[in-house]
């Protein structure tokens, strides 16, 4: 399937980008890797007038440590954040998320910005304009019904990306240009759990994407992300699961615990009754199994992929089980 | 509307005339008649269509040509020189990690950056720089035994 | 030592080097001068009667050349089952009803993929939906939508093979309108045989519709010389010769104007045996415009429209005594073939075919029925039935052993066939290397010991992890048979073998390379018989016009049919030669002995001749003959028929290649996942012509079969294919591989050229079942149907 025809802009500085963002409106896509934009241009689910391309705003492409801060220009492709030696020691949990990201060949190209804002993902959606006229346009698509539940003007489609919830779990900030103004926000309000329009720039107004900073994690804690998908590459994930855990060295009490999912709803969902229960507390195993039932419970996970729902909230809960032995070095 | 780029292509200089919406891989193909880049699913979900941009391996199907604008490619016709198959194609021959052929232009693009950076890899590292490269002949084992070979005689 | 030179080494093969450089053309590299390019437009629905077609703002579109319709076509019918008892039932484009999802409306040409594609789009058809099928068990109702309501009439493809052209309705052996195909077959006593029994079990299987997913994609290049009449074909095929006969028919030209060239096939696997409607339409496209014309399907096309293995649901009743004998086996299954009978009569034919060999049961039942339905339509794929049906008997013959308290492997072993034995249906097994190929797969996953170390059966049933271990492991094993060739069209494998003034010659054959390595084994065979080496071969293939007939790469018949023919036109050639070399020195030929180009009298070393000198003087003392060797091997030489498919009668195949298949496998009990950590598989493939390329062919199988065990399986909704991409149907990655612990049986074939037999497809089909057992092995569970997901492990574990 070729791609539709488009005009190609590259703009040289981020006001250029919003200027054409706000002179185009609504006609526009920004490219960075373009792994996930130009397949759903193959397909027609998107067939932007304007592809606004970011590979010439070079100050959006690097990693720098600062003062108790690692800043990441989302143009930074995942293969630059995994090889990054400050990201590497100080973030090992975002190092591990953007490893876990696609296949090799996917890491060179897409970039940590654009796997923030990842389109979410449907069945039904996610297809051909072939396959998608077998029947009428799901309400992601333009229409009115929802194939997954059969309801009118609700999308359940799925946020499946892998850098979100190791970021949210870091506290990270990321700042957005618009016309005149500029603002931070935690990353986590990006996100608007609005399956048709995910996040904050998909509706495609005229602010741009420019900066992600991460707070240095305090001293001993200690991060992971798994991905629980059926092959350990290619594949989005079932559920992806960032967990922080922080834990006093000298009462063994847990000082800070932090669980976000992927592919559990229409944004990165973050399982705070579960982290409630392991904070304050001294690990063990019945503690976390506790917490793995309350985090299970947390998620509403739809049908939108391959699995049924309930596997998936057997899943959360064994992977929240595994994720918070390894952490706090509990014996199982 | 048609843009010129300037592209080295295996080490040459070309010139060519691009539409916006054509991807790298159908330049290669169409344009300047390189058809050992293959196109396997058009997705960038299979690696058949792997070709280095700077020296690294995407999917070419996936990167639009307007974008390679004063970059270096490196596809599978670069990979002998002046004759001679590289030590990972004739590993390749040898341990009969070839079968249909049609990922084989990928794979070794594939496995020849791993290589470059990782000289004596673990057989779990190999796995892992082709996880995204699919053959459906070979079950990888004899793909895999040939990187694992060239490996060794590199490193000795 | 061998006592060979050239075949059995692990060679490398001919042509690596042009595909490691990129420079092999696959038919979706061929591009010639003024090519246009087709792209077809399909049936969104399931089930739909087409009221009217409006091409009229497509053909107006700049750079559209032409539109056609299934009325442009007229009446043309063909299928890969064309009989009296099953008549072609497929068209290229559809005329009245479409009958799946990708079913062919139109087919577009023009001046770049990019045009074709946008003027599908300008193409208006208007549809009835009709109400519509998708499972065997709401086909068969009486009240069920019927999908193809006419007889066929018409003299088929078969009859002018000839098949006896009696014909009788086959629908009504068991009254259901939507049933495509039956095959029925029974011997012994099977009721008696029950009676017999100490122990019976009677258990249901479902096997999973699977995809091929070689990684060229189907494509088709025709270009038709107007002057000449010719039409040239680029094809993705797997024998050059059936495709040239169906289309040649279907296009209504002589079957010597219609030529299939030779392009490198990128993978197949069965999935690319089958005519397609895109081939019929380039060949008329470029018919009709006098150009050249290219299709080449698109990733979700080649999912949706080439073809998937059947899903087959299986009931087996099995009686065994208490020593493990089995004495009585019941089977019945039901084919899900798709809007369009496909394979349907075949695989039902070889879910018998392709496993009876395997265990001696004396009294024995089968009934297979193959419906239609409006899913894709399904096509042979490696094992072709095997695989499904090897699932449901050795899955179950596992719990058998498990419940007598006997070892699976003892119950196998003492079933299984042996050299000698004489099939019901008359075919004899010269060669059998079954139970030594259990023994070495046993041993490949160390059997006993892994057996010994796991908790056995009961003892950890439904228990996640009573023990406290996550992580579980167990062994399991299933085999499995294959035919080596059988009597399907063109009937027989010929080969050419023409020598050159230096020695060297140069192969005709029409087999065609897809991967299997077909060019250098049979190269070596030629070399082999002829004394000389594999490089001073030429291999000169998959040309209709230029090679000889072929039987084509599928039912496994390369290595030994063909391998035959070139076995014989090598030894024509070789004995031409010795008579001209025997003449030149003045001895007898049974004086002669030859070796590295080289023909010595014996005992006499300094008299020789070199076979350069040799071929030269032929030319002069033979009036001209540059010595060219011929020779031909028939599809099954025992026999002039195919079988039957329907009663299973006749000899089916010369001998059969025989593999046991083990695995271990780890079950992570918190997540269902189950990863194969080791897999074993002994392959009795008579001999090996080429080391590398069986072994290579048999590392594919596992890595098949153990995707299609686990985790693949193509997914439809309502006949709507959810999962037709790389990224959603889940074959094996690289990081998938497990250790491989793969042996070879040679048991020397006596109907093989130097002892060889089936090898390449075999494989897959055990591959299942051993998964299936392993894994409950490992944690006491049952899974009855393929694939064996984490969802279904972690069901099955907590109840």
């Amino acid at each position: 399937m070729h791609l539709p025809k488009f005009e190609y802009l590259e703009p040289g500085e981020t006001s250029e980008v919003v200027s054409i963002l706000g002179k185009y409106r609504g006609q526009c896509s920004i490219i960075a890797g373009g792994t996930d934009l130009l397949v759903a241009m193959k397909q027609r689910r998107q067939t932007p007038k304007y592809v606004i391309s970011l590979a010439k705003v070079s100050e959006l492409k690097q990693i720098r440590e600062e003062a108790g801060m690692i800043s990441i220009g989302p143009l930074a492709t995942l293969e630059e954040v995994v090889a990054s030696g400050p990201i590497q020691k100080k973030l090992p949990v975002l190092a591990q998320a953007a490893w876990e990201v696609g296949s090799p060949l996917l890491r060179t190209v897409a970039t940590i910005g654009g796997n923030l804002c990842l389109d979410t993902r449907c069945r039904f959606y996610n297809q051909s304009e072939f396959w998608r006229g077998a029947r009428p346009d799901c309400f992601k698509a333009g229409g009115v019904i929802c194939h997954v539940t059969n309801k009118e003007n609700t999308c359940y489609s799925t946020f499946s990306g892998d850098i979100a919830p190791a970021l949210i779990a870091l506290n990270a900030q990321i700042q957005l240009i618009g016309d005149g103004d500029e603002r931070w926000l935690p990353l986590a309000r990006f996100y608007t759990g609005v399956g048709r329009i995910p996040n904050l720039l998909a509706a495609g107004d005229n602010e741009v994407l420019t900066e992600i900073k991460v707070p240095l994690p305090a001293d001993g804690t200690k991060g992971l992300y798994r991905k629980y998908r059926f092959r350990e590459s290619i594949d989005f994930p079932l559920v992806g699961l960032a967990a922080i855990l922080r834990v006093d060295p000298d009462d063994g009490i847990c000082q800070e615990a932090c669980l976000v999912f992927s592919g559990v709803g229409s944004r990165p969902v973050q399982a705070a009754e579960a982290e409630n229960k392991l904070i304050g507390k001294r690990l063990n195993e019945d503690i976390i199994a506790a917490a793995a039932e309350t985090a299970a419970g947390e998620v509403h996970p739809v049908k939108t992929d391959r699995v049924n729902p309930q596997f998936k909230k057997k899943i959360v809960k064994a992977m929240v089980r595994e994720a918070f032995t390894e952490l706090g070095g509990v014996k199982s | 509307m048609k843009r010129l780029i300037n592209i080295v292509v295996n080490g040459e200089p070309h010139e060519v005339a691009v539409n916006p919406e054509q991807t790298l891989l159908e330049i290669l193909r169409e344009e300047l008649g390189l058809t050992g880049t293959k196109k396997g699913c058009d997705q960038g979900e299979c690696g058949a269509c792997t070709v280095l941009v700077d020296g690294k391996p995407v999917s070419s199907c996936l990167v639009l040509a307007v974008s390679v604008n004063g970059k270096s490619i490196a596809t599978i016709e670069g990979l002998s020189q002046n004759g001679r198959l590289h030590p990972l194609q004739e590993a390749f021959v040898q341990h009969g990690a070839i079968q249909c052929g049609f990922c084989t232009p990928g794979m070794l693009l594939a496995a020849k950056y791993l290589l470059e950076n990782r000289p004596l890899p673990s057989e779990q590292e190999i796995k892992e720089a082709i996880a995204g490269n699919i053959c459906r002949c070979t079950g990888y084992v004899k793909i895999i035994e040939a990187i694992t070979a060239v490996a060794h005689s590199t490193a000795q | 030592m061998s006592k060979y030179a050239v075949v059995g080494e692990g060679l490398p093969r001919i042509d690596g080097p042009e595909k490691a450089t990129g420079q092999a053309k696959f038919t979706v590299d061929i591009k010639l001068p003024g090519m246009l390019y087709g792209k077809i437009l399909r049936s969104p629905y399931p089930h739909a009667r087409i009221i009217s077609i409006d091409t009229s703002a497509a053909e107006a579109l700049p750079g559209v050349k032409a539109v056609i319709t299934g009325k442009d076509i007229g009446e043309v019918r063909y299928a890969f089952v064309d009989t009296p008892r099953y008549p072609a039932d497929e068209r290229p484009l559809a005329i009245d009803k479409v009958r799946y999802i990708g079913d062919e409306v139109a087919a577009v040409a023009a001046v770049s993929e990019a045009v074709a594609e946008e003027a599908l789009g300008l193409i208006k058809v208007e549809y009835e939906v009709l109400p519509a099928v998708f499972t065997p068990e709401e086909a068969i109702k009486p009240t069920a939508a019927v999908i193809h309501e006419n007889s066929l009439e018409g003299t088929s493809a078969w009859e002018e093979w000839g098949a006896a052209g009696r014909s009788h309705d086959y629908r009504a052996e068991v009254d259901i309108d939507n049933a495509s195909a039956r095959s029925a077959i029974s011997f012994g006593d099977v009721e008696e045989g029950f009676r017999q029994a100490d122990h019976i079990r009677e258990d249901s299987f479902d096997a999973a519709a699977t995809a091929h997913c070689a990684l060229e994609p189907h494509a088709a290049v025709a270009s038709y010389d107007p002057v000449n009449g010719k039409l040239d074909l680029w094809l993705s095929t797997m024998g050059i010769f059936l495709k040239r006969f169906v289309l040649s028919k279907a296009l209504k030209m002589p079957i010597s104007k219609v030529r299939v060239r030779h392009s490198y096939v990128g993978g197949a696997f069965g999935g690319k045996i089958d005519v397609f409607p895109y081939e019929f339409c380039a060949a008329y496209l470029s018919m009709k415009l006098g150009r050249p014309v290219k299709i080449e399907l698109d990733r979700e096309e080649v999912f949706t429209t080439t073809r998937q293995r059947h899903p087959i649901s299986i009931k087996i009743k099995t009686g065994i005594k208490k020593d493990g004998t089995i004495v009585a086996q019941d089977i019945k299954l039901y084919a899900d073939n798709g809007g369009y009978r496909g394979s349907g009569a075949i695989v039902v034919f070889l879910c018998h075919g392709f496993s009876f060999p395997v265990y001696n049961i004396p009294n024995y039942r089968y009934e297979g029925i193959a419906v239609y339905t409006n899913n894709p339509i399904r096509g042979p794929q490696r094992g072709h039935g095997a695989p499904q049906v090897r699932f449901a008997i050795d899955s179950q013959l596992d719990m058998i052993a498990r419940e007598l308290g006997l070892d699976p492997v003892e119950v196998m072993l003492k079933n299984v066939r042996h050299k000698g034995d004489v099939l019901p249906n008359g075919d004899k097994l010269n060669s059998c290397g079954l139970s030594d190929a259990i023994r070495g797969a046993a041993q490949g996953v160390n059997w006993t010991v892994g057996r010994s170390q796991l908790n056995k059966g009961e003892d950890c049933a439904k228990g996640s992890g009573r023990d406290g271990a996550r992580f579980r492991r167990g062994v399991g094993m299933s085999l499995c048979s294959m035919f080596s060739g059988a009597m399907y069209y063109p009937f027989a494998s010929a080969a050419m073998i023409k020598l050159h003034d230096d020695g060297s010659a140069t192969l005709f054959t029409g087999s065609q390379e897809l991967g299997q390595g077909i060019y250098t084994t049979l190269g070596q065979v030629a070399a082999e018989e002829l004394g000389i080496g594999l490089d001073d071969i030429r291999v000169v293939a998959g040309d209709t016009e230029i090679t000889p007939i072929d039987l084509g790469s599928f039912l496994s018949g390369g290595a030994l049919v063909t391998g035959n023919a070139v076995k014989l036109a090598a030894a024509d050639a070789r004995r031409q030669l010795l008579e001209v070399a025997a003449e030149i020195l003045e001895v007898k030929v049974e004086d002669l002995n030859y070796r590295n180009k080289q023909i010595f009298v014996k005992g006499n070393l300094d008299k020789s001749i070199s076979y350069a000198k040799a071929i030269q003087g032929s030319v002069f003392r033979k009036n001209g003959n540059p010595i060219i060797g011929t020779g031909s091997y028939k599809g099954n030489p025992e026999t002039d028929r195919y079988p039957s498919l329907a009663k299973a009668k006749g000899l089916f195949t010369s001998a059969y290649g025989f593999c046991a298949q083990a695995v271990e496998v780890e079950v992570d009990t918190l997540t269902g996942k189950v990863k194969v950590l080791k897999a074993s598989t002994f392959h009795d493939c008579g001999f090996p012509l080429n080391k590398t390329i069986v072994e290579g062919q048999v590392e594919g199988c596992v890595s098949m079969g153990m995707g299609q065990a686990l985790s693949e399986e193509i997914v439809l909704e309502k006949g709507q294919l959810f999962n037709a991409s790389f990224l959603n149907y889940r074959l094996p990655i690289a990081t998938d591989t497990p250790e491989t612990k793969d042996g070879l049986v040679d048991s020397l074939e006596p109907n093989g050229p130097f002892g060889a037999k089936e090898v390449g497809e075999g494989a897959v089909a055990g591959m299942l079942a051993a998964v299936a057992n392993a894994v409950n092995d490992a944690v006491g569970v049952r899974i009855y149907s393929t694939p064996i997901t984490p969802d279904k492990v972690l069901s099955a574990l907590q109840g």
